[in-house]
């Protein structure tokens, strides 16, 4: 009986072992993890992970302050007038991207702060450090495809940086 | 003993490497926003090199491009002056309104920030309620027929950098009082194109020059184009223009409510085919009009926009060509060529009004 039970365990041991291997490499789809510019140059991005899906959040404004009221830009023109003060730095313009192999995330939405407006989108890696962003209207062929960089961050020392 | 303390300790094990596999591991679970310190993205290299910039086809605050449009245009009473033909009497009636829908799309083909190459079909009509049957020519009785435009277009946005641009529009139209099942042949076809180079020096800024042959004049010609489309820092005031096809002056409401003051060029070469085999002569109604108006543009829901405009058709010209075969005559207002029209018709001006739902572009 303890024998049977010992092998259980070593057998769970194993699978799940192999589990986390498998899901806690890069190849999951990790790799979109990181800070990206438009090609516009009017923002940076940081991608993140949350739980399986991919989130992305303005993390830098050309332009940071309204050029009329001086204070900094917030979500103006979005139709839901609650989220109008909301400050566009932090703001998580990607959302919900899940991995689905072959160096494409698909099932998320891009939202633009210029007309307030949110479009499907999906994303495809063309190498590590570029994508291909396309935002379309229900099918993909409505649609248009921009192309973001990856950036480095400069590691300075003693920063204290921020949570991941 | 010892093995049940193995097999708890082994357990144990297992449910720690499955709490620590990512099914539970979230990255990130809450925004941090406040604690996150942004300074560290403001001197930041690309992990390569940079995105190539390329000129948008759109500024800031410009109201959104249609991709399908359904549209109906009515044009209230007003009056029609027909010359006579040959040995023909002239006619004068009353059309108690002109209407007809008008539907469209601009698909892209390629859309990336590099190039934009969109293809699209076009279809308006054009009924002439209240026509006399008791007309004494052919080019009046054709206006108990519906004119039609059947069409194709094309249009590619070139950027050559970060500024500049060029942009190319094509189209090719079958326009006349033909039926669907008796076709006109495609000898017939209109061609319509523009070419015109521009600037985009900011965001809220774009201008161009061109030259376009076009029938906006109700016959063939060659003009210059100016393209200048602006808004203002605050996003409330603008312009939109590609004269002299149209101009509007924009007043933004939000980017999902705006109202436009301003004119629109629009004509075609009617090629008069219902029972051709009737005809003596092969005509044309070469009808070109200028619309004064007022237009509103508003989002119902996400992309789906609706456009009302109202305002006043102005007659540009309402002339009649003798056209053997659909060949041209190419007049240069009249510089060129004064060959006379064989009919110099006019009509009266009425108010109109035209409704449109439109699935905009992102």
């Amino acid at each position: 009986m303890m024998k049977k039970a010992t092998i259980l365990s070593l057998f769970s041991i194993l699978i799940l072992g192999i589990y986390s291997f498998t899901f806690q490499t890069k190849d999951g789809g990790d790799r979109l993890i990181g800070v990206w510019e438009p090609s516009n140059g009017r923002a940076r991005v940081k991608i993140n992970k949350i739980g399986s899906k991919y989130f992305g959040k303005i993390v830098w404004l050309k332009e940071p302050k309204d050029p009329v009221s001086g204070k900094p830009k917030t979500d103006k023109n979005n139709p839901d007038e609650s989220m109008r003060n909301v400050p566009l730095r932090g703001y998580r313009m990607l959302k919900d991207f899940i991995y689905k192999g072959d160096d494409v995330w698909e099932e998320g939405t891009i939202y633009d702060p210029l007309n307030g407006s949110t479009y499907n989108c999906t994303i495809k890696m063309t190498n590590k450090n570029t994508l291909d962003i396309r935002g379309y209207i229900g099918v993909s062929a409505l649609g248009r495809t921009d192309v973001w960089k990856r950036l480095k961050i400069k590691k300075k020392k003693g920063r204290k940086r921020g949570r991941k | 003993m010892r093995n049940m303390k193995n097999v708890r300790t082994l357990s144990a094990l297992a449910i720690l490497l499955f709490l620590g596999s990512p099914l539970y591991s979230q990255t990130d679970t809450t925004d941090y926003e406040d604690e996150e310190d942004y300074s560290m993205y403001d001197d930041i290299d690309f992990a390569d090199e940079a995105a190539k910039r390329y000129a948008s086809p759109k500024i800031i605050g410009i109201s959104p491009s249609k991709l399908i449009y359904l549209g109906y245009d009515y044009q209230g009473p007003y009056e029609m002056q027909f010359d006579g033909l040959d040995n023909t009497a002239g006619d004068t009636f009353t059309a108690n309104s002109t209407t007809g829908i008008r539907l469209g799309c601009s698909i892209p083909v390629i859309s990336r920030n590099s190039i934009v190459w969109q293809m699209g079909f076009n279809y308006w009509e054009t009924h002439f309620n209240g026509t006399p049957s008791n007309l004494n020519n052919e080019a009046s009785q054709s206006h108990q027929n519906t004119f039609r435009t059947t069409g194709i277009n094309t249009t590619l946005f070139k950027p050559l950098g970060e500024e500049q641009f060029i942009l190319f529009q094509g189209s090719a139209d079958l326009n006349g009082d033909y039926t669907f099942s008796d076709l006109m042949p495609l000898k017939y076809l209109k061609y319509s194109a523009a070419a015109l180079w521009g600037k985009r020096p900011n965001d809220r800024t774009q201008w161009g020059i061109g030259l376009a042959r076009t029938y906006r004049v109700g016959e063939l010609n060659y003009i210059p184009i100016v393209m200048y489309n602006w808004t203002d820092v605050e996003n409330k005031w603008g312009t939109e223009i590609l004269f002299p096809a149209r101009a509007n002056v924009r007043r933004t409401i939000n980017p999902r409510n705006m109202v436009f003051a301003g004119f629109e060029l629009q004509g075609q070469s009617y090629r008069l085919y219902n029972d051709v085999n009737l005809r003596s002569q092969d005509l044309e109604i070469r009808r070109g009009e200028i619309r004064l108006r007022m237009e509103y543009q508003f989002s119902i829901k996400d992309f789906l926009w609706i456009s009302a405009q109202a305002g006043y058709r102005i007659n540009y010209r309402y002339t009649t060509d003798y056209l053997p075969d659909g060949k041209e005559i190419y007049r240069a207002f009249g510089l060129l060529k004064d060959d006379p029209y064989v009919m110099d018709n006019n009509i009266t001006n009425p108010w109109y009004m035209n409704v449109s739902l439109n699935l905009v572009s992102p």
